[in-house]
């Protein structure tokens, strides 16, 4: 399932995308993820999918770290095993914990920079400005291995963004991070993202993913489920009814006159009295038929769709068993 | 390029040099000099104790090479006066019986050597000088112990956990992808990594090369320190200095491949020394393919077999002609420059696995 945006013209290489091409990747028999086909336009990307999906190994794909068993892909048009030009152009923050021993916050970023060929000026610059946009100018001079998971997870990132990528690939980002830092964090991707960046994020917290995606990557056993847009993706389920919760001073009146469509299959009274639950299979009718009823005079005060958020995609798509 | 080197080697030294994890190649290549310390320190001792015994029972070095077998135990007495020991027993009093002999040892010394005289019935029967140490005893005591215990054991060993941590011991950490996530070739990180193993291996082996010979000479008369300098010394320590870095170079080499070809580089390792221990025995032609041939050909002093190995043994143990320095040194640059080639081309498909670590 597919929705707009994410597979326009896999076979046209653009410079400006991270592709895809029927990748394959198997471990041994075990199978990492099957027939990928993606074409990731700039933007915020959320990789959702349980444990054993296929979300770090598609990562690891983009990253040069894991190879494809079998097909093609290309970040920004730079072929994952050329890592001069790939890892100038990408900042990953992986799952893993380990850092070299004995090294400070500062000290991390600047010897990660020095592996680039920079200067030490340079570097000590570069490092400085990523750890004071990810608020560890505190912690700076302190060694890793003391920081909390938080602050391990804003150095990986601090890390990531320190030789400015035109791709960000961050694998669960936002795990360990107080409210606060979570949302600092989701504004330096939105800034990240409307630079043209690519953002690419895996999680598991789907309201947030919600909250921070311009497109999403369903995964569910190591296969693309669907992709795109979330409200696009939504459209495409055509076998769970569409739900809109819709506020009205008359919500009775509403709820019978809506009953009498013939794609309405379910109209239900909002526990508050306020509102009336509709689940329709056609969402054009449906609102065509909203209109007439709102220039009959029944008062409308507000519509919202209840399920084309990820937690209601990914429960149809994928059920129940994904962590939220 | 060159400055991505330099960080890697940067990174790498920390680890190579203070590992807590290798504490034990320190004793490895440390051990040997301080045996050698407590050896000195027990040879002056016993030259001072042999002084002493001078001075109390004095005696002329020529006296006593005078002593011929068959003399009486009244004219040695008269030729060196008092022994500083001397034990008599009696075969006829032990046995109390008819038929037996009577046994004596006297001991003396010139201050440098012991002599022992063994008299049977009132008779020399045998005499036993025994050397102090000089230095020609000690370089060949030194090239057996070198050859056969550092070169093959302490470097070896100390290879093993310098090199093969350098890719395993990363991805045991789970650490490795610092260094893959950076915009630099796979050769560019191995160079750097084997460099920085290699300077630490040199710097600890090579020290511990030199502390031995130190502590080797340590109990000698300066002036014969300054003799053996002038004569060969200076040649023989480059040399040995120089053979405990091929080693490195050559080992460190083949550790670095086996930590990126081998999930457990032990039994590599185990497969390498076995090799390299059975050489000895190894026809001319086999012989040739090891690190410890063209080792052994660039050590200064032979160490050939010790005078009671076994016919045997002996027999099993074949020769080789040692090429000359220059084809040793060549034959290892090539060997080396082979095994890190495959490591390379290991090192360009590498991928981050840690789940199947």
């Amino acid at each position: 399932m597919s929705g707009a945006g994410l597979r326009p013209a896999i076979s046209v290489m653009t410079n400006d995308r991270v592709l895809f091409d029927n990748v394959s990747r198997f471990y041994g028999e075990v199978l990492g993820v099957n027939r990928v086909t993606l074409s990731i336009p700039p933007g915020i990307t959320s990789l959702v999918g349980p444990n054993g999906s296929g979300k770090t190994t598609l990562m690891n794909l983009m990253a040069g770290l894991v190879r494809p068993t079998r097909g093609e892909i290309r970040v920004l048009g730079i072929a994952p095993d050329d890592p001069q030009r790939l890892c100038r152009a990408l900042g990953y923050s992986t799952q893993f914990d380990s850092f070299p021993r004995g090294l400070t916050g500062h000290q991390l970023v600047t010897y990660f920079l020095r592996l680039f060929g920079f200067d030490q000026a340079k570097c000590d610059r570069l490092a400085g400005a990523a750890i004071e946009r990810l608020r560890m100018g505190d912690a700076a001079d302190r060694k890793v291995a003391g920081y909390s998971k938080g602050m391990r997870q804003r150095i990986k990132l601090a890390m990531a963004i320190a030789h400015d990528p035109r791709v960000l690939v961050l694998d669960e980002p936002l795990n360990g991070l107080d409210p606060l830092v979570r949302s600092e964090t989701i504004a330096l991707f939105r800034e990240c993202a409307a630079q043209e960046k690519h953002v690419i994020v895996s999680s598991h917290v789907l309201h947030e993913v919600d909250q921070i995606s311009d497109q999403v990557i369903l995964l569910s056993n190591g296969y693309v489920v669907a992709e795109g847009q979330i409200q696009g993706v939504r459209g495409e389920i055509q076998e769970h009814p569409m739900q809109v919760l819709i506020r009205s001073s008359r919500p009775s009146l509403l709820a019978s006159k809506m009953f009498e469509q013939d794609h309405v299959v379910e109209a239900r009274l909002a526990e508050d009295g306020g509102a009336v639950l509709i689940k329709t299979r056609d969402a054009d009718r449906f609102y065509r038929a909203l209109n007439v009823l709102a220039l009959d005079g029944i008062d409308i005060e507000g519509v919202m769709p209840a399920d084309d958020n990820v937690n209601s995609v990914y429960e149809y798509l994928i059920g129940g068993e994904g962590s939220r | 390029m060159l400055s991505q080197i330099a960080a890697v080697m940067r990174l790498e030294l920390k680890k190579s040099f203070f590992s807590r994890r290798g504490l034990w190649i320190y004793l490895l290549a440390l051990g040997p000099a301080l045996l050698y310390l407590i050896h000195a320190v027990d040879v002056t001792r016993d030259h001072e104790h042999r002084q002493a015994l001078l001075a109390s029972h004095p005696v002329s070095t020529e006296a006593l090479h005078s002593i011929q077998p068959e003399m009486t135990k009244e004219q040695m007495e008269k030729l060196l006066g008092e022994p500083y020991l001397k034990n008599e027993y009696s075969g006829r009093r032990r046995r109390g019986q008819e038929g037996g002999q009577d046994f004596a040892i006297y001991r003396y010394t010139d201050g440098e050597s012991d002599f022992t005289f063994f008299l049977v019935d009132g008779k020399v029967a045998n005499v036993n000088e025994e050397d102090r140490c000089n230095l020609t005893k000690d370089s060949a005591i030194f090239a057996t112990v070198f050859q056969f215990f550092y070169l093959r054991l302490a470097v070896f060993f100390g290879c093993v956990g310098i090199f093969t941590n350098l890719f395993r011991g990363e991805m045991l950490d789970k650490s490795l992808h610092f260094y893959l996530l950076a915009p630099m070739r796979r050769e560019i990180l191995l160079a750097g990594k084997y460099l920085a193993g290699l300077s630490a291996a040199v710097a600890i082996f090579t020290l511990g090369t030199a502390l031995q010979i130190a502590a080797l000479s340590w109990h000698f008369e300066p002036g014969q320190v300054a003799t053996y300098l002038q004569g060969t010394g200076w040649h023989d320590i480059a040399a040995y200095l120089g053979v405990t870095a091929l080693a490195c170079a050559g080992y460190g080499s083949i550790f670095l491949a086996a930590g990126l070809l081998f999930r457990n580089p032990i039994l590599p390792a185990t497969v390498v020394m076995l090799w390299e221990s059975i050489n000895i025995f190894l026809p001319a032609a086999l012989k040739k393919i090891s690190v410890i041939f063209y080792l052994q050909a660039l050590c200064p002093v032979v160490a050939a077999p010790e005078a009671d190995t076994p016919a045997l043994l002996r027999l099993l143990i074949s020769s080789a002609e040692f090429p000359p320095a220059w084809v040793s040194i060549a034959g290892l640059t090539a060997v080396m420059l082979v095994v890190l080639g495959v490591a390379a081309a290991r090192a360009r498909r590498l991928e981050i696995n840690y789940g199947t670590e």
